[in-house]
């Protein structure tokens, strides 16, 4: 069995780096190519916001900051 | 009073003209219901993450306000109407909120801004930010 180091939560880590739906830029830093969200055993997010990232990228895609799917583009 | 925040996308084919008179109504809308209206914030036009009643661009607004539970759905219906929006979003940020100190505030935020705007206007967005953000605001409608 290998060793992963466990990650740290970014948002728990740096207090400055806010989740808001508006900022899709910091968004797009937790979901694939394809639009998808990044799961946390990934991303390495706590729980809790990771809970509230997921609700900032669904509404993020409620009013076209995000997309839903990538795959009706281009 | 409730704390909300509503961003609308407008038909990014209309003029400068057309958006501000579109705001105006919205605005006086909220007022008309008793509502006050803290913030206007135009994002201006961007691009769509997907195409939007065939548009691929819109221009953002966003509209911070409190007002009396009731208040949303009449807002929602207006806009519904308009043929001008081509999507809209409310959240709720706060529950029970004093509208003359979010007022205040926002005056206070406006004067910081103005000795140097051009430097200081992105690290002052963020602060804004962080400051209009509440610890779990409700999505207050679901309309698509």
């Amino acid at each position: 069995m290998t060793y992963h180091r466990r990650k740290i939560c970014r948002f728990c880590a740096d207090s400055n780096f806010v989740i808001d739906y508006k900022d899709p830029r910091t968004l797009r830093m937790f979901t694939t190519e394809r639009g998808k969200i990044i799961p946390r055993r990934i991303s390495g997010n706590c729980a809790k916001h990771q809970r509230m990232l997921t609700v900032a990228i669904k509404r993020a895609r409620k009013i076209a900051l995000l997309p839903y799917t990538t795959s009706t583009l281009r | 009073m409730r704390h909300y925040e509503t961003v609308l996308i407008l038909n990014p084919e209309l003029g400068e003209d057309a958006y501000a008179e579109k705001l105006k109504k919205f605005g006086g809308f909220i007022e008309k219901e008793k509502g006050i209206v803290i913030k206007i914030d135009e994002w201006g036009s961007q691009n769509l993450a997907y195409p939007v009643k065939k548009f691929e661009r819109g221009f953002y607004v966003r509209i911070e306000y409190c007002g009396e539970p009731g208040l949303v759905s009449r807002l929602e219906r207006e806009t519904k109407i308009d043929d001008a929006v081509l999507k809209y979003m409310t959240v709720k940020l706060a529950n029970k909120v004093d509208p003359e100190e979010l007022l205040r505030k926002e005056r206070q935020k406006a004067e910081k801004e103005r000795p140097a705007p051009e430097e200081t206007t992105e690290t002052a967005e963020r602060e804004a930010a962080v400051e209009e953000r509440p610890e779990s605001p409700q999505e207050v409608s679901n309309h698509d």
